[in-house]
């Protein structure tokens, strides 16, 4: 990474002497089994309706040739991550050591600024009732397992990948395999035209799974009412 | 079935669109309690203008703490240990709190009659106000990926809505008092027209952007949401009210009264879909 690369001072990949965290995922390797989905569930407690890192999929080509594909999505970890900077009391943070954006529950108002501001939908509301974990009505997001990695472990859906899809390491170190995977491959980040530079990059993701689709708009009748269902049972 | 979509929950819901609209009435109001000062005509407002701006802060004030998912930790954002001045939401809630603080005391010099006192306030409340509107516009503008939010046009465009608000509110309190409603029509008229020439802007630079700008004009265009932003926002709320302000009947009580709640049925129509429409496409994502 070369130093003119940074444009803003908040910016920690390539600087020396710092870590900064990045994940590769390889979506040729992914097979859909959405292991790394219930691995993180198992982690954080994370409550029915939200995700910290969820597995959307398109079918895509014409019968009889076609395929599904994977997108793994999860918090970008953003150098310059607008829901830090949208935040009023500070409770979403970065770590400069590593690039973790992390969020401090005990301080958090929840405003939803920050939902509003992420452009990759990373953050949700936690709601009211949990089983086992008291920290509830604050926003969460994936924090990249910042205990795991700071115990010198992978992130949960990296670690139970069985496709080896998720890589995670210090992209600021040379001999890292993620820097090895962005150097030797043609990577993609999601919607890099707002600026964020996140941390999450895709091998093998073309635009068909990256972009809006026209789906958007023109939702197939299937879906509705699946997402009229949602829509009545999440309450928060 | 072609895809499966994780669906997300929009971030903002219609409580945030009643607390624009109820500070941007508040705002409007302060306006014209101010302009009493200057101009003659609108003197029987004045005090009128003043409670019921003050009675809307309250309300406004608690529609957005009780829009917190953590209420009482409201007080956070007025920690100077945690305020972040990167959030247009902190100077927000600064704005607030300041403009509590003049509203009161403008309130109490009206009380005790002090004109020299209460001429100061009026500004300064007004000046506050002013940053009411501002600052909720910015906190749309602020978001880099959301079309139609997005533009510095929006915090403008939110002036505009208070400023025509506040007026309508304030041709319902004149009532029959005819030198102030042919003031009252002038704001309304022009603060009106301003937020159509806005608002056409906004859905030209939408309709020609990328994807999702597409994608956000055609449900802000269609549909329910077309309904309430175009029907009762831009047609019945912007274009008819300026129509019959310009036509011999807008000058009239009755014209004028019609105009004054189809203008308040408009702005409140067009702050709920400029907010809840540009969230839509995000769900999907």
């Amino acid at each position: 990474m070369s130093e003119e690369l940074r444009v803003s001072p908040i910016e920690t990949r390539g600087v020396a002497g710092k870590r900064r965290f990045a994940m590769v995922v390889d979506t040729r390797r992914c097979i859909g089994c959405m292991a790394c989905q219930v691995a993180c569930k198992a982690e954080y407690d994370t409550p029915l309706g939200v995700n910290r890192t969820w597995v959307p999929y398109k079918v895509v080509g014409k019968y009889p040739n076609v395929k599904r594909q994977f997108l793994p999505r999860l918090c970008n970890h953003c150098d310059d991550a607008p829901c830090v900077r949208n935040c009023p009391v500070e409770a979403t943070f970065k770590v400069e050591d590593g690039g973790f954006i992390l969020q401090r529950y005990e301080r958090c108002i929840g405003c939803r600024s920050c939902m509003a501001a992420c452009p990759y939908n990373a953050r949700f509301m936690l709601p009211s009732h949990r089983t086992y974990t008291p920290i509830t009505n604050v926003v969460d997001k994936c924090t990249f397992c910042f205990h795991r990695v700071t115990q010198n472990l992978v992130p949960a859906c990296v670690q139970t990948c069985i496709g080896r899809s998720r890589v995670f390491g210090d992209i600021n170190d040379p001999k890292s395999e993620v820097s090895y995977l962005v150097a030797n491959n043609a990577t993609q980040v999601l919607r890099p035209e707002e600026g964020t530079k996140p941390h999450v990059f895709y091998i093998g993701a073309d635009r068909n799974a990256t972009e809006f689709g026209r789906d958007a708009y023109h939702k197939p009748e299937v879906m509705e009412p699946e997402r009229s269902a949602f829509k009545r049972n999440f309450k928060i | 079935m072609g895809e499966y979509v994780w669906f997300h929950d929009v971030s903002w819901h219609a409580s945030y669109a009643i607390y624009f609209f109820v500070i941007g009435i508040c705002a409007g109001l302060s306006f014209l309690s101010y302009g009493s000062w200057l101009t003659p005509a609108l003197r029987p407002l004045r005090e009128k203008a003043a409670y019921g701006s003050f009675v809307l802060l309250a309300l406004g004030g608690l529609l957005l703490i009780a829009d917190l998912s953590q209420p009482l930790r409201f007080f956070n954002v007025l920690n100077p240990a945690y305020l972040s001045f990167t959030s247009p939401l902190a100077w927000g809630s600064l704005n607030i709190a300041a403009f509590g603080v003049a509203s009161v005391l403008y309130v109490l010099a009206l009380n005790k009659g002090d004109e020299a006192r209460g001429r100061l306030l009026a500004t300064v409340t007004a000046l506050l106000a002013l940053g009411l509107p501002v600052y909720t516009g910015y906190d749309l503008a602020v978001h880099q990926s959301r079309p139609v939010w997005n533009t510095p046009i929006m915090p403008v465009l939110f002036v505009a809505l208070a400023v025509a608000s506040g007026s309508a509110v304030g041709s319902l309190l004149a009532g029959a008092n005819e030198a102030a409603q042919k003031v009252l029509h002038q704001y309304m008229l022009w603060s009106t027209a301003a937020v159509g020439v806005m608002l056409v802007s906004i859905l030209g630079t939408t309709h020609y952007g990328g994807s999702a700008s597409e994608l956000t004009f055609m449900i802000m265009t269609t549909g329910t949401m077309g309904l309430i932003f175009v029907g009762a926002g831009i047609l019945a709320g912007t274009a008819a009210p300026v129509a019959l302000l310009l036509a011999p009947m807008g000058r009239q009580q009755n014209g004028l009264m019609l105009s004054a709640l189809l203008i308040l049925v408009g702005s409140a129509a067009l702050r709920y879909a400029l907010l809840m429409g540009p969230q839509q496409l995000q769900t999907l994502y």
